[in-house]
């Protein structure tokens, strides 16, 4: 006879479980919002999200906490300063076109009782324009040469240049801090740990916990200025796993998620067909794309071997079937861009579709540039070379993955060989960094203005990795930036655009949009493209 | 038996340092680091990346980097993690807790259970309760951790709705609840992922058990147990059983490290706030003092979980003498 587990241990468990498992269930709260999260929020507070905590997660905690001083307009149209939503700021008007000027609403006050002050503007301003401090802000407001206070509630902005996303640098990129609760020169790497533990802000919710791992819980500020916020509780849960966060909605354990990710699309399926929860699409800030690196890998001083040639870079672009390479990964939750513009960028209204698909003319290009022989494998030579090339991507990523096979398989069928080379994440960045790649299925997060485009495609841009140069390109970039009004902004953006196109640097293969997932126990819900939670403080059922 | 503690603990100490230094070299020449995926991902220029370089100090020279980690480490100072912007110890000592806990109840059923259910396989050898028993926890065996926990969480959790779909607790469970209630929720949101945990992993304890008492069943003095008259319980509890849980001892040594680091996958597909998890995450994004963190605990309980078993068989088997 085998030794027997005690009864009352079994008896002991089956009790257990019969009073836990009902529990979740008596445990709702019907004034919470629970959001489930890929990561949680580390460092939520402006000028520390820099670097490594640069990441959604932190810009979605802090959005609740502190205030910007204006919000984007409804279309993300950044260069009309009047069609901005004032919150921090009551009022705004222009001295000159070098100066703005900004009134505070004295209502506002930080979650500890103080009031919101000018100097509170100046002392984040200044954070923010110090490289050693936050090496990425002070790159984005590098033509802010002054911020300076006028009694209390009044702050004056300089700039070095007229350009028209000057209000859009003033207010989207920083939310201003309490000036009495953090250190001057505290950084990203050395931060006070006692006010990012536990961040006092002047938005619609205060900060209550964070527990590592699982949740970080926010509280509706009952003297928010604006109107306390209907969501009385309100958590950011953690779930890095999709599927982990799809069954935490489908059980109803959570309320709403920013992106259900595709591929694979079943996810998507699953929320559209829960009863409780409808999916939302909603324009994304991604841009993916296949970049080709003008520059020899070994010698970055000489042009690149293949790439270097326009009509090899038209050739691959014209033998690809993007829109069913798009369609095949994401549905009908992705376009294919026109240019390097994501669906966050108001400049992508007006452009023309991508070019469709011609073999014929693929192979007429790059007989053009000289592949005129094949070897045995079907593959084009010159000069008895073979045209191989390599495409680089990041391993966790599932749609780069699916594309990548099609690439290879659609670019065989004109006679060119693809090697793809699945990488660690961080050794992918660091060959793109060095320009070490042939082709690199890159993948960027634009921000709401298409000034950051220079970054990647003038030929001084800090980013552009690919050593692509046109200085017509560069001078059209000057232009638009420089352009005062909107709409004449606008055309010049345009014709950047149709350049960059035609130059061929990289094909824009897909622009997804972000499927959100939202509990139908909110009635009211608005979204925000540019950062999905925003306006979490009108949400009601 | 004190002269051999302290030199096994020396040794321990030794290998420990080594271990430490070989994996810091290790990690600093695999290609990238913790900056060079954030720059990839953000954009950076060159001159935001030299300014966060420096502040992290990924710029001074490795040798440096490695002695002023060593000289942290003494102090009982691993670092802060560059991912999550905290010390190192505190990120470890809260995610400890949680893949002990999962850890644990997961050993204990799977001991508990697997001790028993082997004992029973060997008792009713051939027949058909050890065939199905064969066949059922082989099957567990074979099947991959992540997909079981998400066909439990799939049925369990969304379809039925009786536990928990992932986390560890309930965020929305009041402020003010007792102990009781909060001790209850955290049980909730174990039991699957614990299950899944047992399922896989219990037919190594019943196969080394099964075939533990195999051996022990057909010796001498278990003949002569039987021989005096004793009822069979007694023979096979008393004398064949706890003589054949040697060999499982040594599986016991070998689980310490999987009872703080878990089941990556396990912890993945339940959102469980272990220490898997946060360890591979900091491999994905290169998070130095982390991963030396992590790495330097799991290699900490691998040595110990060795000594902790030559100690055991020390203890428990008086033929074993100390040298």
């Amino acid at each position: 006879m085998a030794p027997r587990i005690p009864r009352f241990a079994v008896g002991l468990g089956v009790c257990l479980w019969g009073v836990a498992a009902p529990l979740a269930a008596q445990t709702g709260d019907p004034d919470a919002l629970v959001i489930v999260t890929g990561q949680q929020a580390t460092m939520p507070v402006p000028t520390f999200m820099e670097g490594p905590q640069n990441l959604t997660a932190n810009f979605d905690v802090a959005d609740q906490l502190f205030l910007r001083l204006a919000e984007l307009p409804p279309d993300l149209v950044t260069t009309d300063e009047r069609r901005f939503v004032p919150v921090l700021a009551k009022s705004w008007s222009r001295r000159d076109s070098l100066t703005l000027v900004f009134d505070l609403d004295p209502r506002a006050r930080w979650h500890d009782g103080q009031p919101v002050l000018a100097r509170d503007v100046v002392f984040t301003f200044e954070r923010a324009r110090n490289a050693e401090i936050a090496p990425k802000l002070a790159g984005l407001l590098r033509h802010v040469v002054g911020v300076t206070a006028e009694g209390d509630r009044r702050v004056v902005f300089q700039f070095d240049r007229v350009y028209a996303e000057q209000f859009y640098d003033a207010t989207y990129n920083v939310a201003p801090l309490p000036s009495h609760l953090v250190p001057r020169d505290a950084t990203v790497a050395n931060p006070p740990r006692g006010f990012v533990g536990a961040p006092v802000g002047d938005g619609p919710f205060r900060w209550v916990r964070s527990l590592p791992g699982q949740f970080v819980e926010l509280a509706a500020n009952p003297d928010f200025f604006l109107g306390k916020p209907k969501v009385d509780r309100l958590f950011f849960r953690t779930a890095a796993d999709p599927e982990a966060r799809v069954n935490l909605l489908l059980s109803g354990e959570a309320d709403a998620t920013d992106n259900i990710p595709a591929p694979p699309l079943a996810n998507i399926e699953r929320v559209s067909a829960a009863p409780g929860l409808r999916a939302v699409p909603l324009a994304s800030p991604v841009l993916g794309y296949l970049l080709f690196n003008q520059r020899d890998r070994a010698d970055r001083s000489k042009p690149h071997p293949i790439l270097s040639d326009v009509n090899v870079r038209r050739a691959i672009a014209l033998a690809l079937d993007r829109r069913r390479m798009v369609e095949s990964v994401f549905g009908r939750y992705a376009a294919v861009p026109y240019g390097p513009v994501s669906q966050l960028l108001w400049i992508r209204n007006g452009s023309p579709s991508a070019a469709g698909r011609d073999t014929v003319q693929a192979r007429r290009l790059l007989a053009k540039a000289g592949w005129l022989g094949r070897n045995d494998e079907g593959i084009l030579t010159r000069a008895g070379e073979p045209l191989v090339l390599t495409l680089g991507y990041p391993l966790t990523s599932e749609a780069r993955k699916q594309m990548a096979l099609q690439v290879q398989e659609q670019l065989r069928g004109v006679g060119i060989q693809i090697e793809v080379q699945r990488l660690d994440g961080p050794v992918w960045a660091q060959r793109r960094s060095r320009g070490d790649f042939d082709i690199d299925f890159s993948s960027a997060t634009q921000d709401p203005t298409p000034s950051g485009l220079t970054q990647s495609w003038s030929c001084t841009g800090g980013t552009n990795v690919a050593g692509y140069c046109d200085p017509g390109v560069d001078s059209l970039l000057d232009w638009a930036i420089a352009s005062p009004s909107g709409p004449a902004a606008g055309k010049v953006w345009q014709e950047v655009i149709r350049r960059i196109e035609s130059d061929q640097p990289a094909v824009f293969l897909y622009a997804p949009a972000f499927v959100y997932a939202v509990s139908r126990r909110f009635g009211k819900a608005p979204l925000r493209p540019e950062s999905s939670w925003l306006r979490v403080r009108e949400w009601s059922r | 038996m004190t002269r051999w503690l302290l030199l096994r603990c020396l040794q321990a100490a030794v290998t420990l340092l080594l271990v430490a230094i070989l994996l810091f070299c290790l990690m600093r020449l695999a290609p990238g680091d913790p900056l060079s995926r954030v720059s990839g991902e953000q954009q950076l220029t060159p001159g935001a990346l030299a300014h966060l370089r420096e502040q992290y100090g990924l710029d001074q020279p490795i040798a440096r980097q490695l002695a002023i980690w060593l000289a942290g480490v003494v102090r009982g100072d691993l670092g802060a993690s560059i991912e999550y912007g905290r010390p190192v110890t505190s990120l470890i000592a809260e995610r400890l807790r949680a893949s002990l806990l999962l850890g644990g109840t997961a050993l204990l059923i799977n001991f508990t259970l697997g001790l028993w259910l082997g004992a029973v396989q060997a008792v009713r050898r051939g027949t058909p309760v050890d065939r199905w028993l064969t066949a059922a926890s082989l099957a567990g065996y074979a099947t991959p951790s992540f997909w079981l926990g998400l066909v439990l969480a799939a049925l369990v959790a969304v379809r039925w709705r009786l536990l928990p779909a992932a986390g560890m607790q309930n965020p929305l469970l009041a402020s003010d609840a007792g102990p009781w209630v909060r001790g209850l929720d955290i049980a909730d949101h174990l039991a699957l992922p614990a299950a899944t945990l047992v399922i896989v992993s219990i037919a190594s304890t019943m196969r080394y058990q099964r075939r533990a008492m195999l051996e022990v069943l057909p010796l001498p003095y278990i003949v002569a147990a039987r021989a005096k008259g004793l009822a069979e319980s007694v023979v096979v509890r008393r004398h064949a059983w706890r003589n054949a849980l040697f060999p499982v001892l040594s599986l016991a040594g070998l689980w310490l490290p999987i009872l703080a680091t878990g089941s990556v996958f396990v912890e993945s597909v339940f959102a469980w706030p272990g220490l898997g998890s946060l360890a591979a995450g900091a491999v994905g994004t290169r998070d130095y003092p982390l991963l030396m963190g992590t790495a330097l605990l799991v290699s900490s309980l691998i040595v110990l979980g060795g000594l902790l078993t030559d100690v055991a068989y020390g203890v428990l088997d008086p033929r074993i003498r100390w040298a």
